[in-house]
């Protein structure tokens, strides 16, 4: 494994009088990017209203599509924009110019291409080319545009970034999600860019512990190959690029579609699912041992977590608490007295943010801080109120698992409501047998794997508690999202 | 044709002619030494004489039989047949218990007949191979008779012999269900013999020089007959060493580059076929450095490709072929969709092969050893879709296919008959009497045939498919005659397609030479219908043409090349360059954002 390259691009600042029209500039780019603006804060800038809301749970179209165009009408205007800083990041014409800035009470991360008027461009497909603005510097005018748009910034960046451009031959949009926009070079290695940055300097959390994992040797993340820094940001990162991956949750579709169109008992169907859930078990056990490798871990408080969870149903949907079984549920794990140790985690594990490749299951998009599109406000799950600014979260690997199993359920649902909507055809057993068969399936990949029992209940049936307390909570912590 | 036609304005300026001129079907081949690669090129036919069809009326298929059914295998399109043992045999292992290594059962006729064969079948442009068994032979063969006589007998070493069962404990038992030791006592001799199959099957000494030289005379003796190779049964197991597990010793691996340097020096263009069943990277030891076998069996991607379609995924493909050498230059791996045993299953995890058995073989009678007793058409249900999607997997991945006779018809299997003579019954040719295999007294036949609605020789036979073009054997026919004019699909390079639909499987198969064709296969294992968007970065500006009907197809551009595929379905296509009516000019297309 080659050390991961580190570059810094704070060397060139733009001068101040620039920064009038880079503003002009990035409300132009805002347009393009609804995700900086996703969700909205109660002031502020108005939300667009056409822009669907983005179901992270369930996240399928976040990655890999487009993010839907915002409607005219919702203009950002260059004085809603402050520039924070400005810097070249390649020099000349045509060079590209990175600029960070605030946009009401939100920080964005603008990449502009900078051309010689009536210069050549080179268009990505589905880019707006469109310039955004102009700049009159020293050395002349130049046109501004999004240089993520464009193949020759995009090659110019990767050198930067990278330190080598190769002979690529290929540049394409790799996906734009909620919090990165990638580009794809010979479909081999891809440069992600962040749009969304937190409002002070800061390490991107996200991007650490993937770095970390690789470092102590976890191979179910595909490889980074270089890490771009500004003043203390996280800009974005350069890494391998598998093109040929699917998504996990297109993956079970592909498995409920034919169990569907079957009506036989899923162990029995064709497209099983079993055994990739096994095997999806086995690779979040081995990425848990990773995390405890690489960060250690600490006594958890089970009493504390119950009560969190059962804070968080009470807001949403309190008359759960008074069924007698969740009631057991919560009054035994309260009384459990072994030791529970919490790790670092992945924060956001369901069937969206793993793909399956020709080389096996590989996850992405950590989220050990918690999740910026649940909005400052709201306490995503498995991140008990008081975490934010308390340093890093530690919790029960099995908050992961929960995760994961009850994206099990939802996925179902899902492909239910697809061939069903109007559940004429009582797919709800189907439904309930796969997902049953599924989690027995990734559970027992999970804790048959060597050395995961030192980091859950050592009783199964404890595990199994423990992770359905954390199941509820993100049950009641997608409620109050919808709510 | 009509003298009017104008080909040359008709014709498609993006398509050019094919690469190769393809070999005209039934042109007598070239002797084998003038061309040594035949064999990656060539689709192999396996043929169970005994059921093939009987010339003698006696209800037993025979060598005259097979050459009187070579004109439908040349019109088929296949290259080489390969015999199981045809030797004289007790016959208590389906042959593979020799008795005389240089004769022919009298069940299937006589070394002239099987010269005729021989002679007529490459006048035709075919070649025939043969099953060897070299590690032991019967009980009943003169030598071992001889040297069980006594312990200072000429041929006293022709055989393992031992005073006491004890030795070599670390070898495996390989039948189980039948043998529960590798020695047998022999009370004339009093001590025992070394076995690794049943016990009626005695191992040679190959330490012993007198049986190396004995069986490379049995080898030069067909050769000189005009066989043009051999398929070598259970290889790994030809020594014994302490401590060890007798299988796959370098001294095995010895003998065998010394057969390989007769073949070479006295019969170059024969070929050696190895059946020794392991994982991928195993098996590739008997190529040795391109100086032992030939061609070596894969038999871990038989079971998955049948797992591919049932989980409609291509992982379980794609990651055998991962795990798979490429074989060294001038050998082959040879695969196949079902042969005369069972579908075994010792290549897959034991999860894997429950989630087969569940699948494959709901009846517990289909199950035999550790695998399926059954023929391909029933275990897809007879779904000609499926079958076809198969088969295309079979043509098109990296190795020489073999076909199981009466598959071609998509034939049936009967559960009730013992052991694997579930797949062995009688070829069905007509719905005449016992399927036209022979005209005995139904009683007599070796097996009966197939009688049931869905796969009796009413139904499947190979009259009824022939005088229909639109049939299972017409489509069959069609692919091996389109597969034979592109020997890209036997010598090519194997490269998967990124795709991002895990229903679909897509490779691309490279000619090695610097001008040669490349052709991409796309696979839809799914039964619904798949878009399927490809990564083809490095074919981008290539326009790919369908091989069946040469249909150009859109350039490939800057983007995902995008392909629709019906259930089960596949398209292979060749990459072909730029038409060459815009060569001159400007390119036509400007991919989108290509690099400047």
């Amino acid at each position: 494994m080659s050390p991961v390259r580190t570059v810094e691009t704070a060397g060139r600042p733009l001068p101040e009088h620039a920064y009038p029209a880079l503003a002009e500039a990035v409300a132009a780019m805002a347009a393009r990017h609804p995700e900086w603006l996703f969700p909205m804060l109660p002031q502020g800038i108005p939300a667009p209203p056409a822009v669907p809301a983005i179901d992270l749970a369930a996240a399928p179209g976040t990655v890999g599509e487009p993010a839907a165009p915002v409607p005219s009408g919702s203009t950002v205007l260059a004085g809603d924009v402050a520039v924070r800083v400005a810097d070249v990041v390649v020099p000349g014409r045509p060079g590209v110019v990175s600029v960070v800035a605030d946009l009401g009470p939100r920080t964005v991360h603008a990449l502009l291409g900078l051309r010689a008027p009536g210069a050549e461009t080179f268009p990505l497909p589905d880019a707006d080319e469109a310039p955004v603005g102009l700049l009159d510097l020293d050395d002349g005018l130049g046109v501004l545009s999004d240089a993520l748009g464009d193949a020759q910034y995009c090659l110019a960046l990767l050198g930067a970034v990278a330190g080598q451009q190769g002979d690529v031959e290929r540049v394409r949009r790799a996906w734009m999600s909620d919090e990165s926009t990638a580009i794809a070079f010979d479909d081999r290695i891809a440069l992600a860019v962040y749009g969304r940055l937190p409002a002070e300097p800061a390490p991107h959390p996200g991007l650490e512990m993937y770095l970390a994992l690789d470092e102590v040797g976890f191979n179910h993340v595909a490889a980074p190959i270089a890490r771009w820094r500004r003043g203390g940001w996280d800009l974005g990162v350069v890494r391998d690029y598998e093109p040929g991956a699917a998504g996990g949750w297109a993956l079970a579709l592909t498995s409920l579609r034919d169990l569907y169109a079957s009506d036989g008992p899923p162990e029995r169907a064709g497209a099983d699912f079993g055994p990739e859930a096994r095997r999806l078990g086995t690779m979040a056990a081995r990425m848990h041992l990773g995390l405890d490798q690489a960060y250690g871990r600490r006594p958890g408080d089970v009493v504390a977590w119950v009560g969190a969870v059962e804070r968080s149903v009470q807001r949403v949907a309190p008359e759960l608490l008074a069924d007698a079984e969740v009631a057991d549920l919560l009054a035994a794990l309260r009384s459990m007295s072994v030791p529970c140790p919490a790790i670092r985690t992945h924060g956001d594990f369901h069937l969206g943010r793993v793909e399956r490749t020709d080389l096996g299951w590989f996850v992405f998009d950590f989220s050990p801080g918690g999740t910026p599109v649940f909005g400052a406000g709201t306490v995503p799950p498995g991140m008990h109120a008081g975490a934010e600014g308390a340093g890093p979260v530690y919790r029960s690997p099995l908050a992961d698992v929960a995760d994961m199993l009850w994206s099990f359920r939802h996925v179902a649902d899902t492909a239910a409501a697809e061939r069903d909507p109007s559940g004429r055809l009582g797919l709800s057993a189907l439904a309930r047998a796969w997902e049953s068969r599924n989690r027995r399936a990734f559970l027992s990949g999970y804790l048959a794997t060597p050395g995961i029992r030192g980091l859950v209940p050592p009783a199964t049936g404890l595990a199994r508690n423990l992770a359905a307390a954390f199941e509820l909570e993100r049950t009641a912590a997608k409620l109050a999202l919808h709510a | 044709m009509s003298s009017t036609a104008e080909p040359s304005l008709l014709r498609s300026p993006g398509v050019p002619a094919p690469a190769v001129t393809p070999t005209p079907v039934g042109v007598p081949l070239p002797p084998a030494e003038d061309d040594p690669g035949w064999f990656q090129r060539a689709v192999f036919y396996e043929v169970f004489v005994r059921g093939f069809f009987d010339s003698d009326d006696d209800g037993i298929g025979d060598l005259r039989g097979l050459v009187a059914k070579l004109d439908y295998l040349q019109w088929l399109g296949v290259d080489c047949l390969w015999l199981l043992p045809f030797y004289p045999s007790p016959m208590r292992d389906g042959g593979y218990d020799i008795a005389d290594y240089r004769s022919v059962h009298r069940d299937y006729g006589t070394v002239d007949d099987l010269r005729d064969l021989l002679v007529e079948a490459h006048r035709r442009g075919i070649r025939v191979i043969a099953d060897l068994v070299i590690n032991h032979t019967s009980d009943t063969h003169p030598w071992f008779e001889e040297s069980r006589q006594s312990r200072d007998n000429p041929k006293a070493d022709w055989y393992v012999w031992n005073d006491d069962d004890q030795r070599w404990p670390e070898a495996r038992v390989v039948f189980v269900d039948t043998e529960r030791s590798n020695w047998a006592w022999d009370p004339n001799r009093e001590q025992y013999y070394w076995h690794r199959f049943y016990s009626h099957q005695p191992d040679l000494n190959y330490d012993n020089p007198e049986v190396v030289e004995a069986m490379l005379g049995v080898v030069r003796y067909w050769l000189d007959l005009g066989l043009d190779g051999f398929r070598l049964d259970a290889v790994p197991f030809l020594y014994q060493r302490d401590g060890t597990s007798g299988e796959n010793l370098p001294e095995t691996h010895a003998f065998i580059r010394r057969l390989r340097g007769v073949i070479d020096d006295e019969y170059p263009g024969r070929i050696l076929l190895a059946e020794a069943n392991g994982w991928p990277a195993d098996v590739a030891d008997y190529f040795g450095d391109g100086d032992e076998c030939h061609l070596c069996f894969h038999f871990p991607l038989m079971p998955r490709l049948f797992m591919a379609v049932r989980r409609e995924q291509r992982y379980p493909i794609t990651e055998i072929l991962a795990q798979t050498p490429d074989a060294p230059e001038g050998a082959q791996w040879a695969i196949f969709l079902r042969n005369h045993d069972e579908l075994t299953l010792e290549m897959v995890s034991e999860e894997e092969r429950d989630y087969l058995f569940a699948e494959y073989a709901k009846d517990p009678r289909m199950k035999r050893h550790m695998g399926i007793g059954r023929r391909l058409a029933p275990l897809l249900d007879r779904d000609r879709r499926l079958t076809e999607l198969l088969y295309s997997l079979l043509l098109s991945l990296p190795g020489s296919p073999v076909v199981y006779y009466g598959d071609e018809v998509q034939m049936g299997d009967n559960l009730y008959l013992g052991d694997r003579d579930s797949v062995r019954t009688p070829m069905q040719w007509t719905p005449d009497r016992n399927g036209g295999f022979s005209r005995a007294d139904f009683a007599q036949l070796y097996l009966p045939p197939l009688m049931d609605p869905v796969y009796g020789f009413a139904a499947v036979n190979v009259e009824a498919q022939q005088r229909n073009p639109s049939s299972f054997l017409h489509w069959l026919r069609r692919m091996l005659h389109l597969r034979r004019q592109f020997p890209v699909f036997g010598t090519g390079a194997f490269e998967v397609v990124p795709c991002s639909n895990p229903s679909v499987l897509a490779y691309v198969r490279t000619s090695r030479e610097p001008e040669g064709t490349s052709m991409l296969c796309v696979h839809n294992l799914s039964r619904f219908g798949q878009p399927a968007d490809l990564y083809l970065g490095p074919w981008t500006a290539r326009q790919p043409v369908e091989l069946v009907g040469r249909v150009p197809f859109p350039l490939v551009g800057n983007d995902p090349y995008p392909v629709t595929l019906a259930p089960y379905g596949f398209w292979w296509f060749e990459l072909t360059e730029p038409a060459p009516l815009l060569a001159d000019g400007p390119p036509a297309i400007q991919p989108d954002g290509a690099a400047p």
